[in-house]
């Protein structure tokens, strides 16, 4: 979600927060993505499901941004889901409604409100109460393990990292330590061979062809192989050109061939296998960047002073009950914003370049904070 | 190796980054072993070097700065008589055997020609401006043109300052980019100070420098933050009319302005400075902001400055944008995490930015033409 451009001479002398979003811009980038990645990618997982007649099996997790957006600009691309929903071969994920890091302010009561505006909004479009939750990039802890379940969801997503799993591994289902949960590891390995590396021609595995892959699949150990991946990784990380879609086609096809693979969703997962362990997170891990934690969005003092900013006035926006003024602060509380600001080096930031609509991290870290005390202005 | 280098200034004579750059570059060769005589005009301070394989030779005398306009200067109707004096006092004096010539700018290029043609000895040309920086890209003088057009074209190899100096040489000058090397300046860090409310302007004022835009921006941080203090240190033929330009705006009481500052004085005023400005309209390099960002100085400098291809923990502006240099001031001074992070993340890059690395780029352009 981008900003638009705010000054410190704009603090104070607008009256419409709706100026902090460059609704122009974010038309302008979700149609051009929808056209290049959603819907043909829609498209073609709904005729694989009907090719192999259910045997293709996948799980969708949907923001409520995301809705928003679809439903603006682009409502076929709503009924495109639930047209593949109705197939029955595929699964909704809950998540937080914004893309936020709710998960991680002191008190939780905004993270559970995110959550229940999520299982609404499923509800709403799916007729439908999910099972498994995956928080934003993956952000797990015990803490939020705990309560997640405390919520009553039997599964969570996160990031099937050395850090948790030592010399275990991710191809089975873990317990976390302090809570009745079902954890589903991603296979970094396999998942980032897709999603990061298809088109890199300097990896050796390139060109990554779907027999090939189903092969390696097919070599795994383990109960199930838990492949996550960004749904722009389908014509908008890769375009068209680099084969991605033909590889996806075929893909299913090849993995079926092995008698011993099969597709599951993960409400699927979590009821056909048991935890074979535990895993203890005392400190939150992600999916994202080499460091797999949350120092993509929290690793320098401007992405901190941001994030305490906005945490901290909360409660006063909720005691205040503009219905307004608290949809503003839950859209600034996206982490892309904070994303902007990261100053990691090396491979990480050349990432963190390519994404950022900003002249680097001290040009988003001002932007946005110019925002927040435009914000709290308006709030007192 | 033995390489003859013919500079202009040298420190502790110094009137711009010409000087700071042939001092870390002579010294940091010297330690690795490369033979260097260094020529210069002789000036009121005695220079000397402590190093076994340099030599620093005094040639003559001149009244030219390397960074002088023959329309701005009382020795006008002589200043081009001057400067072919000088070269061909240099021309005269260097005497012995080299493996390379190596000069800097316009200044003693013509030198470097006639020497290269007499010995028959390979020449290296580094450029750290051209005509058209130091003009402004306003009225360029076709004199110094002439000049750095012959120089280019018959120097050996070229070294620029940064790949914009490199399009300029290539652009402007018809030069064939493969002869053009491209090795960023570096600098030699100066110590952080007690920081107070400074927002510091330090270079030449000249059109070239764009301290006007400074001046803008500072009246537009006036209202904003009025503790700030504006320091506009350095000389120069526009200091007049910055110091009406001031009075004009109202922020007379928030300008101070230096005059020339010595090498000290330089040391101390970046050190207590908060943030550093460097709105140059044409900026080759800008070692000033390496030095500033060495002293935990955020900087913002010009997004066209050379400096900034290849550093990362800067803010840039366009030189006329003064809303927005203006913003960025008023952001470094109210948000502490931004100031305490450039400052930070600023340091830990300089260190990349050293003369052994210079020194290095430098010998392997040698070993290209000998």
């Amino acid at each position: 979600m981008r900003l638009n451009k705010f000054s410190v001479f704009n603090i104070g002398n607008n009256d419409s927060h709706g100026s902090y979003f460059d609704s122009q811009l974010n038309k302008n980038i979700f149609l051009k993505v929808a056209k290049k990645c959603y819907l043909p990618t829609n498209n073609i997982l709904l005729d694989l499901i009907r090719k192999y007649d259910g045997k293709f099996r996948i799980s969708f997790s949907l923001t409520g941004t995301f809705v928003e957006f679809c439903e603006q600009y682009i409502p076929e691309l709503i009924d495109s889901f639930k047209e593949l929903f109705k197939t029955g071969a595929v699964d909704m994920i809950e998540e937080t409604y914004y893309h936020s890091l709710s998960s991680l302010y002191d008190d939780m009561d905004e993270f559970e409100d995110q959550v229940k505006m999520h299982n609404q909004m499923i509800k709403r479009l799916f007729n439908y109460k999910p099972r498994v939750f995956r928080n934003t990039e993956a952000i797990f802890d015990n803490r939020i393990a705990k309560k997640v379940a405390d919520m009553g969801y039997k599964g969570i997503i996160t990031e099937g990292t050395e850090k948790i799993l030592q010399w275990r591994s991710s191809n089975f289902l873990y317990k976390p330590i302090n809570a009745d949960l079902k954890v589903l590891l991603r296979n970094y390995t396999l998942s980032d061979d897709v999603g990061f590396r298809f088109s890199a021609k300097m990896w050796p595995g390139h060109p990554l062809t779907a027999d090939k892959y189903a092969n390696w699949m097919s070599q795994t150990q383990g109960d199930l192989i838990n492949l996550f991946m960004d749904y722009e990784t389908f014509g908008e990380h890769h375009w068209t050109e680099t084969g991605i879609f033909e590889f996806l086609k075929h893909f299913p096809g090849e993995a079926l061939k092995h008698k011993h693979l099969d597709f599951v969703t993960v409400r699927e997962a979590i009821e056909r296998y048991d935890t074979v362990g535990e895993i203890d997170v005392p400190w939150a891990i992600s999916w994202a960047d080499a460091d797999r934690d949350v120092s993509t969005w929290l690793g320098n003092d401007m992405q901190i002073a941001c994030f305490n900013e906005l945490k901290n006035i909360g409660k006063q926006i909720k005691d205040k009950g503009d219905q307004d003024m608290l949809n503003t602060w839950r859209r600034l509380q996206t982490s892309d914003h904070l994303y902007y600001v990261s100053t990691k080096g090396l491979e990480d930031g050349d990432v963190h370049k390519y994404f950022s609509p900003y002249d680097g991290p001290y040009d988003g870290f001002i932007n946005f904070m110019n925002i927040l005390q435009d914000f709290k202005h308006k709030l007192y | 190796m033995k390489v003859a280098m013919i500079g202009w200034e040298y420190p502790p004579f110094k009137a711009g980054g010409l000087a700071t750059h042939c001092y870390g570059l002579t010294r940091s060769l010297a330690d690795k072993g490369v033979q260097v005589d260094f020529y210069m005009p002789k000036t009121k301070h005695r220079t000397s070097s402590d190093k076994n394989n340099l030599k620093i030779i005094e040639v003559g005398e001149t009244d030219i700065f390397p960074y002088d306009r023959p329309d701005n200067k009382e020795l006008a109707g002589q200043f081009f008589e001057a400067v072919y004096r000088y070269n061909d006092l240099v021309v005269s004096r260097v005497k012995g055997k080299y493996d390379v010539i190596h000069c800097h700018d316009w200044l003693t290029m013509k030198a470097g020609i006639k020497i290269k043609e007499k010995t028959k000895t390979p020449l290296v040309l580094s450029i750290h401006s051209t005509e058209y920086d130091r003009s402004g890209w306003i009225y360029p003088n076709q004199w110094f043109i002439d000049i750095e057009k012959e120089g280019m074209e018959k120097a050996d190899r070229i070294i620029a300052v940064s790949h914009f100096t490199k399009k300029v040489c290539v652009e402007k000058y018809g030069i064939n980019p493969d002869k053009i090397s491209v090795v960023h300046n570096a600098v030699y860090p100066i110590p952080e100070g007690h920081k107070q409310e400074i927002v510091l302007f330090l270079g030449r004022l000249t059109i070239q420098k764009g301290a006007e835009f400074f001046l803008r921006a500072a009246q537009k941080v006036k209202d904003y933050e009025p503790d700030t203090k504006f320091v506009v240190a350095g000389i120069g033929d526009m200091l007049p009319k910055l110091i009406t330009q001031a009075l004009d705006l109202g922020i007379s009481d928030k300008v101070i302005f230096t005059g020339r500052l010595s090498e000290e004085e330089v040391k101390h005023i970046y050190g207590i400075s908060s943030v550093y400005v460097m709105p140059s309209v044409s900026e080759p390099f800008g070692i000033t902001a390496l030095e500033a960002i060495s002293a935990g100085t955020p900087t913002i400098a010009s997004k066209t400055a050379g400096f900034s291809e290849a550093f990362n923990n800067c803010l840039r502006v366009d030189f006329w944008d003064t809303d927005e240099m203006a913003n960025k001031i008023i952001s470094l001074i109210r948000y502490k995490p931004l100031h305490s992070t450039l400052s930070k993340e600023g340091k830990r890059e300089i260190d990349l930015f050293t003369w052994d690395r210079v020194a290095d780029r430098t010998i392997d352009v040698y070993n290209g033409v000998i």
